[in-house]
C-alpha cells in the first residue's frame, strides 16, 4: 500500500515539466536549419552570404546563430524543410528537389545559367586531391576530368563546369584507382568514371563515398589515390604535401517551405535570418515594406 | 588408443578456439579502449579540462570546444527516455506474463522483438515524418525537441525494458503470486503487490540497460533533435546530446576539431562505464 501512495506525487514534476512546455513560441517563429560545423556546404554558405566574422588570429568564423537546428545529412535537410512550413535551409544545387522551394537572392535565381554568368553569387568548390607524383592512370584520369569532354559531363550532371584545358587524347589505359570521399562530390564522379571507361575499358575505378575529411585522410594514408572533397584542405592537411585540383563548382540553394510566399530575399535579410535578428516571417515582410 | 588421442587433439583443438573467440572481444575492447584514451586525452589537455567539460560553447572554428550543453542534452534526453519508455515497458511486459491470451501473445511477443531489430536510421526517419509533424501540429515550433527525441528513444529502448522485464517476472516463483491469491487479493493486486516488488531488480537491470540504450544512440536522435548546441531551455527546445555531436561533425572535422570529437567519446565512454557499473550494483544486489 506505501507505494500506492507515493505515486501520485512522484506524477506532479512530470505534469509540471509538461504543463511548462505548453507555453509555445508565436506561430511564425522561423525555424533555421544549418548544416554543421566544418562543413564544406555550410563554411560556402556562410561566407558568400556574409554571415562571417574575422577572430583575433585572423581565421574567418561564421556566425549562424546557435539556435539553428543541426543537421549533417542533406535527405534530413529537405525533409525537414517539406515538413515545417517555416524553415528555412540551405542544400547544393545537385540535390535540390521538388518537394521545397528555392528562394532567389536579390532578385537571382539559382540556376545553372545564373552561376556560370557569374550572377548568382552562392557557390562552392568540387575538389580532388592527390598525394606526392600521381601513377600515371590517375594522371590520365584527371587529365581526362579536365578535358572539355570530361566537363561536358559535369555540366549534364547539373553542376557549373571549370575552363576546361584541351580535349582528351588518352586511351587504352589499364589498372586500378581507388577514389574516396564527399558525398556530395560522388555522384557527379560516377558519372565521370562510366564516360572514362568508354575510353579506358581495362581501367578499373572504385568509388567510395563518405565525407571530405576521410577522403583526404585516406590520401594521406595512402589507402586510396585520389580523395574528394567538398571543402577546401586546410593548411595542415595541405602542409603534408597534398595537391588540390579544382574539377566543378557547384551551386548553394537557400530553400523554403512550398506553402511559403516568400520568393526572393536580400542578402541583408538572410543574413539577419541566419544570424538569428529576425526570428519570424511577420517581422520579415514588415521590414521590406519599410 | 588412436581414439582416445584423436579425441584429445579435438578437445584441445575446440579448446583453443574458444580462447581465440573469447580473446577476440577482449582485444576489441582493449583497443577501443587504447584508441580513444590515447586519442582524446591529450586534446582535453590541450583544450583544458574544465573548460571542455563546462564549457557552455562549442564553436569549434573559433577554438571554444565546451561539451557541457551536450553533457546536459544527453542526460536530459535519456531522461526523457526513461520516464516514457521504463513504465510502458514495465507494464506491457506484466500483460504478456500474467494478463495476455495466449493467441495475443504469439503475436505481441514476435512484434515486440521486432522492434528490437529495426535499424536505427529507419527509426530516426520514421520520427521525421511522423513524430515530428504531430509534434509541429500540437506545440508549435518546428517539431524537434528535446521531447520529440525523448519520445522516439522512449520507444526504442521498449524492447530491452520489454524482454528484461518479463525475464525477472517470469523467474518470480509461482508460489508468490498464488501466495497473495490464497490471502484474497485480486489477481491485479498480487501482481502488482506481491510479484512486481520481488521481480524489482530484475526490472531494475532492464532500465538500466534501457538508459544504456538511449545514451548511446546516435542515429535517431541526431535527426528528430535538432541538435542545437545550447542548453535546452524547455522540452520543446532543441537539443545536442553527445552522441550527435559525433556523428554531426565527424566527417568534416579535422586537427583538434576531430580531436575534440573523439574527447567526446571518452566522455561518452565514461558515462557507459558507469552505467554497467550501475548495472552490476543492481545485479549484484539480487543475489544475497
Amino acid at each position: 500500500m506505501r507505494k500506492q501512495r507515493k505515486t501520485p506525487a512522484a506524477l506532479l514534476p512530470i505534469l509540471l515539466f509538461f504543463a511548462l512546455a505548453a507555453c509555445g513560441k508565436p506561430a511564425d517563429t522561423i525555424t533555421v536549419i544549418s548544416r554543421e560545423q566544418g562543413s564544406g556546404t555550410r563554411a560556402a554558405f556562410a561566407e558568400l552570404a556574409g554571415i562571417t566574422e574575422t577572430a583575433a588570429d585572423g581565421d574567418t568564423l561564421d556566425t549562424i546563430t546557435e539556435y539553428a537546428e543541426i543537421t549533417n545529412s542533406t535527405a534530413v535537410m529537405l525533409q525537414s524543410v517539406a515538413v515545417d512550413k517555416n524553415a528555412i535551409g540551405y542544400v547544393s544545387l545537385g540535390s535540390l528537389n521538388g518537394t521545397v522551394k528555392a528562394v532567389a537572392i536579390d532578385g537571382i535565381a539559382p540556376t545553372a545559367e545564373n552561376i556560370q554568368k557569374g550572377r548568382y553569387a552562392i557557390t562552392r568548390s568540387f575538389l580532388l586531391v592527390t598525394l606526392g607524383e600521381p601513377s600515371l592512370l590517375a594522371q590520365d584520369f584527371l587529365s581526362f576530368l579536365l578535358s572539355a569532354e570530361g566537363q561536358a559531363v559535369v555540366q549534364d550532371a547539373g553542376y557549373i563546369p571549370v575552363d576546361p584545358q584541351g580535349g582528351y587524347a588518352g586511351g587504352g589505359m589499364e589498372g586500378k584507382l581507388v577514389i574516396s570521399g564527399s558525398s556530395s562530390v560522388a555522384p557527379v564522379m560516377e558519372k565521370l568514371k562510366e564516360a572514362y571507361q568508354t575510353h579506358n575499358p581495362s581501367a578499373e575505378i572504385e568509388i567510395h563515398a563518405s565525407d571530405s575529411t576521410t577522403g583526404i585522410r585516406t590520401v594521406l594514408e595512402g589507402v586510396c589515390d585520389i580523395g574528394m572533397t567538398s571543402r577546401p584542405p586546410t593548411d595542415s592537411e595541405l602542409a603534408e604535401g597534398l595537391s588540390p585540383v579544382t574539377i566543378a563548382t557547384d551551386g548553394i540553394v537557400v530553400i523554403v517551405n512550398r506553402e511559403n510566399p516568400v520568393s526572393n530575399l536580400t542578402k541583408a535579410q538572410l543574413r539577419a535570418i541566419f544570424t538569428g535578428q529576425i526570428t519570424s516571417w511577420a517581422q520579415l515582410t514588415s521590414n521590406t515594406k519599410r | 588408443m588412436p581414439n582416445a588421442s584423436k579425441r584429445k587433439i579435438r578437445e584441445t583443438a575446440a579448446k583453443f578456439a574458444f580462447l581465440i573467440a573469447a580473446c577476440t572481444s577482449v582485444a576489441a575492447v582493449v583497443m577501443i579502449c587504447l584508441f580513444l584514451f590515447v586519442n582524446g586525452i591529450p586534446a582535453m589537455g590541450k583544450i583544458g579540462v574544465f573548460r571542455f567539460l563546462l564549457g557552455q560553447t562549442w564553436r569549434p572554428a573559433n577554438d571554444q570546444f565546451g561539451i557541457f550543453p551536450m553533457i546536459v542534452g544527453s542526460l536530459c534526453v535519456t531522461f526523457g527516455a526513461v520516464l516514457i519508455g521504463v513504465p510502458t515497458g514495465v507494464l506491457c511486459a506484466v500483460f504478456l506474463v500474467f494478463f495476455c491470451p495466449k493467441k495475443l501473445y504469439k503475436v505481441l511477443k514476435p512484434a515486440v522483438d521486432l522492434l528490437a531489430g529495426i535499424p536505427s536510421i529507419v527509426y530516426g526517419f520514421f520520427g521525421l515524418m511522423v513524430i515530428v509533424p504531430a509534434m509541429q501540429a500540437l506545440f508549435g515550433g518546428s517539431g524537434k525537441s528535446l521531447l520529440t527525441a525523448s519520445l522516439l528513444l522512449g520507444i526504442m529502448i521498449l524492447p530491452t525494458v520489454v524482454s528484461v522485464s518479463e525475464a525477472a517476472l517470469r523467474a518470480v516463483p509461482e508460489s508468490c503470486l498464488e501466495g497473495a491469491l490464497a490471502l484474497g487479493a485480486t489477481r491485479e493486486q498480487s501482481v502488482f503487490f506481491a510479484v512486481l516488488p520481488a521481480a524489482k531488480s530484475g526490472i531494475l537491470a532492464g532500465a538500466v540497460l534501457g538508459i544504456g540504450r538511449a545514451m548511446g544512440e546516435a542515429m535517431a536522435v541526431s535527426i528528430v533533435a535538432g541538435n542545437q548546441a545550447i542548453i535546452p531551455e524547455s522540452i520543446l527546445s532543441g537539443v545536442r546530446t553527445l552522441t550527435a555531436n559525433i556523428v554531426l561533425e565527424m566527417g568534416y572535422a579535422a586537427d583538434l576539431h576531430r580531436e575534440a570529437l573523439i574527447a567526446t567519446a571518452v566522455v561518452l565512454f565514461v558515462f557507459i562505464l558507469l552505467i554497467n557499473l550501475l548495472l552490476n550494483l543492481v545485479k549484484r544486489r539480487d543475489k544475497p
